[in-house]
């Protein structure tokens, strides 16, 4: 390859392996929406919040994999809170309060953590090695993989939950139907919680995986939900496969616009790739047509 | 019992008077205030006034949530510098700021309004990043984020001092909230309130959901691109990064804990959004407002404590949110660190305790004090409306067929309707009936086959066109216009707005009494009686009813009966399922029978009763005598 096409690769490959963070937040999104059809606008501050409880747990010690399940444990709970104090009651009375009370809780969050963590940026301390990996020429560092390999991990245990154990098929009958699961004896509310609880979880860990790659900061979100966010529309909210290819598309693309266009064009193809499929395929590209009943 | 003091004017001129008097005391207010600061503030107040009643149109009356409002906002500042630069007169440059906000913003609509909640939100949220990325990058038009300056340009060749452009703004207030007021009072405001309630039900009566949605956001556009333009003269200075997500949220909260779907709430959040900064830097102030708070937050759980209920969520959330507020107000060194999260906290309070915003409280206790005197309702005149196309069959279906996957829902249906007949659709549940006529009223596209309604071939799958065409419906879901008047859910659908003839409509249907009630407040029965009505409103040469005796009582089954048999004799055409035999044997000329998606049977009641096909169809046997059959239809021995 020549040097030139040896750049780009190397650009769309790590581009690429962050996607799979977008992908991961935004299978966040799918998970809650399957439950309820409401996402947590605050989402990105819930990837924060596990980043800086990670990093509060290495501080005290604890060895690098324990922190992360305990920063995993903490969004469990965050998503439990963000799903009865703010969606809940809306959900009920059929209103759209929950996208404000969601970003509510949100705003409150990054205000907690900016007073209690501090508004600079810190690194993230991981065990791995600085050294990068070599394949064909393209460098892979590790906490990439740990990216990839974490996000795709991680969606592909609770897809497979979600097939394979009672629980699991539980949430996709309550998804399809909700009033006919609860006359078959699944708890909706219950269901409703375990989904932000679980979502809330992969955010959480989200932000610990991705935080080797950003450092850690109040605001070390922000951009990534709104990429995630893109990364939901465009897929739709019902494939996981989806968001994962879309992912990977959209990090390749936007790190390949910073490399020609310039750093500030950075965000632009997941936007304009947000705008037009939503012009012409607004139920996603991987999204189920809606039939219209009456 | 409380019963409440009688205004003796109408609800209107009350607000009117209000509306005065409040403006009479914005005008008076920088004679008593001095300083440049103070007017800042109160010029922005007014330009923010401006930008959330444009936020109110698509956040309160369509019910969408909005996040593209600051980017529009700046973009119509970005308009008017850019034009005050080029030498364009001052007034100009305002229009071209609200062109700025208004094209982009039309474009952005367009393709989104086609999606509801979260996704629709998604797609303004990116416009909002989008924008000011653009705003940052294109330095060779914007200067960047180093943003832009300009200084204020002469109004019609006189300069303005900062308290003439306060004067100025407020008169430009003023005209946006009476126009405001009118616009979503008028036939226009109701069919947006219809469609909040029932896109489909709009869409089918031939109101048009997308049209009025994408002018109701044209119009909360334009008003950004106006505010945009008065900000830059205000302040004279414009950067991209003022007007990202931050101010996104504040405005969207502002228009929510101001109150939704009211000028005055618009207005309201506008205050608080100006102010709050001000109020939280100022300690003293600020733990009296948290207090005064927390007593307000904790009546409601103390009432239902000493009624001895368990308070519910909605009662203790807000005292929750406002306790923590005054803990952080007392343990805090510094509360300007816990701006964001005391803002979160009070607009948490607010928007779980108050759902209609600070406005909405107080429109409350008003109306519970004071009784206004009513509107006065039209004298009915009219009747039912005579079909306008006298000459063509009203319904011709040729062939149509659905599949929905692997299933067959409607198969080979050939069915003719003439002037004035009424044609009775029966069939087993699942046999195909309600898809027969939602291929009719365009809900969906037939996969094969043609259709025509009163001589016109309506575009397949819109129900728009099948409206224009002559046909209207109803729903065997009702699917009513909750926030509206019975007199209202009938108006807004005449293709010529008539409120008289709507209410000789109303009074055919027997409602005449119930015409002030909202329908959300009519029976079940009554619903179906003003679906009908509804349908009727739209002047249709074709009328589909799907099971309108559902769930109806005895008497009111009679009324229904007459008042078809008055529909049909105008020449209106009927179709009708309906699963009361009796029903059917007395209304209907023909009676078309379906099972499995294919016709079966048609010809007269008396026919049709007698059909082996139908009778195995409804029974499943075989051999069946005669005589176990009434006359009322078919029954099981």
């Amino acid at each position: 390859m020549s040097p030139e096409m040896l750049a780009y690769a190397q650009m769309a490959v790590s581009g690429g392996l962050m996607g799979l963070a977008y992908a991961l937040v935004a299978y966040g999104f799918q998970l809650t929406y399957a439950a309820g059809k409401a996402v947590n606008f605050g989402q990105g501050e819930l990837v924060m919040l596990g980043a800086f409880v990670g990093l509060t747990l290495t501080g005290t010690g604890l060895p690098y994999w324990a922190s992360i399940a305990g920063a995993t444990v903490a969004g469990a709970g965050l998503g439990l809170f963000v799903e009865r104090a703010a969606v809940r009651l809306a959900l009920r009375q059929h209103n759209e309060g929950w996208i404000l009370l969601t970003i509510i809780t949100g705003l409150f969050a990054v205000s907690a953590a900016e007073n209690i963590w501090g508004r600079e940026d810190k690194p993230y301390p991981t065990p791995w090695e600085d050294a990068s990996i070599d394949l064909y020429g393209i460098s892979v560092t590790w906490p990439e993989l740990a990216i990839a390999g974490g996000a795709l991990g991680v969606m592909l245990l609770i897809e497979l939950a979600k097939r394979f154990t009672l629980t699991g098929i539980a949430v996709q009958a309550e998804s399809a139907d909700t009033d006919a699961a609860e006359l078959c004896g699944i708890r909706s509310d219950a269901v409703t919680s375990l989904s932000w609880a679980v979502s809330g979880a992969a955010a959480a860990f989200a932000g610990t995986i991705i935080a080797p790659v950003t450092t850690v900061g109040p605001t070390m979100a922000a951009a990534l939900t709104l990429k995630a966010f893109s990364v939901a529309v465009v897929a739709g909210l019902d494939s996981a496969i989806g968001l994962v290819l879309t992912g990977l598309f959209l990090g390749s693309a936007e790190n390949l616009a910073g490399f020609i266009l310039g750093s500030g064009w950075r965000e632009t193809p997941g936007l304009v790739l947000l705008i037009m499929a939503l012009a012409m395929r607004p139920q996603g590209i991987f999204g189920k047509k809606i039939i219209r009943k009456v | 019992m409380f019963t409440g003091i009688s205004a003796g004017i109408k609800e209107k001129s009350a607000e009117q008077l209000l509306l005065l008097a409040l403006f009479s005391f914005l005008a008076f207010l920088p004679l008593i205030l001095q300083g440049q600061y103070a007017l800042g503030l109160l010029t922005m107040m007014a330009v923010y006034g401006i930008l959330l009643i444009g936020l109110d149109a698509t956040v309160g009356y369509l019910g969408q949530v909005n996040l593209a409002q600051a980017a529009l906002f700046a973009l119509g500042g970005y308009g008017t510098a850019l034009c005050i630069q080029a030498g364009l007169p001052f007034h100009l440059a305002l229009l071209a700021g609200m062109a700025a906000a208004l094209l982009p913003g039309v474009a952005l609509a367009l393709p989104s309004l086609r999606l509801e909640g979260p996704q629709f939100a998604l797609s303004t949220l990116s416009f909002g990043a989008l924008t000011i990325i653009v705003l940052n990058q294109c330095e060779s038009v914007t200067n960047g984020a180093l943003g832009i300056s300009v200084p204020r340009p002469p109004v019609f060749t006189i300069e303005l001092d900062a308290r003439s452009f306060y004067w100025f703004c407020l008169v430009i207030l003023f005209s946006v909230w009476q126009a405001s007021r009118f616009l979503l009072k008028s036939r226009f405001g109701l069919a947006i309130e219809a469609l909040r309630d029932s896109p489909t039900a709009t869409d089918a009566l031939g109101i048009g959901s997308l049209r009025h949605k994408a002018l109701a956001f044209a119009w909360g556009s334009s008003l950004a691109g106006l505010a945009g333009g008065l900000h830059l003269m205000n302040f004279g200075y414009l950067q991209p990064s003022a007007f990202g997500y931050d101010l996104m949220v504040i405005l969207l909260l502002g228009v929510v804990f101001g109150g939704r779907r009211s000028q005055w709430g618009a207005f309201a959040g506008s205050a608080v959004v100006t102010l709050l900064p001000n109020l939280l830097s100022n300690r003293v102030l600020f733990s009296w407002l948290v207090s005064l708070g927390c007593l307000l937050s904790l009546a409601a759980p103390l009432k239902a404590a000493v009624s001895r209920k368990l308070p519910s969520f909605s009662e203790t959330a807000p005292a929750a949110g406002m306790l923590l507020c005054l803990a952080l107000s007392f343990l805090v060194p510094n509360i300007e660190l816990w701006r964001k999260g005391i803002f979160a906290l009070f607009l948490f309070s607010a928007v779980v305790g108050l759902p209609d915003g600070i406005a909405g409280a107080l429109t409350g206790i008003i109306r519970k004090i004071f009784v206004f005197a009513p509107e006065p309702l039209p004298a009915a005149s009219g009747g039912i409306p005579v079909p306008r196309t006298v000459a063509a069959i009203p319904l011709r279906t040729r062939n149509i067929g659905k599949s929905f996957g692997g299933v067959k829902a409607v198969d080979n249906i050939s069915l003719d309707i003439d002037q004035g007949e009424i044609l009775g659709l029966i069939g087993p549940n699942g046999s195909g009936k309600t898809t027969v006529i939602n291929l009719i009223s365009g809900l969906y596209a037939p996969d094969e086959g043609s259709l025509e309604i009163a001589g016109n071939r309506p575009r397949p799958g819109s129900l728009m066109a099948s409206s224009n065409a002559g046909a209207s419906r109803t729903f065997q879901n009702l699917q009513p216009f909750s926030s509206l008047t019975a007199l209202d859910a009938l108006a807004v659908c005449q293709r010529k707005y008539d409120r008289a003839a709507a209410m000789a409509l109303l009074r055919i249907a027997g409602l005449e009494d119930k015409a002030r009630l909202r329908c959300s407040e009519l029976s079940f029965g009554d619903l179906r009686f003003l679906e009908i009505a509804r349908a009727l409103a739209t002047n249709p040469s074709l009328l589909l009813l799907d099971e309108p005796a559902a769930g109806m009582s005895k008497p009111d089954i009679t009324r229904l009966i007459d008042f078809i048999v008055s529909i049909s004799k105008t020449g209106i055409a009927v179709l009708l399922i309906e699963h009361h035999q009796d029903i059917i044997t007395w209304l209907c000329d023909r009676v078309a029978v379906m099972n499995g998606g294919k016709l079966i049977a048609l010809g007269t009641p008396v026919e049709i009763r007698k059909n082996p096909q139908v009778i195995e169809a409804y029974l499943g046997a075989e051999d069946l005598h005669p005589a176990c059959m009434n006359r009322s239809g078919i029954q099981p021995c």
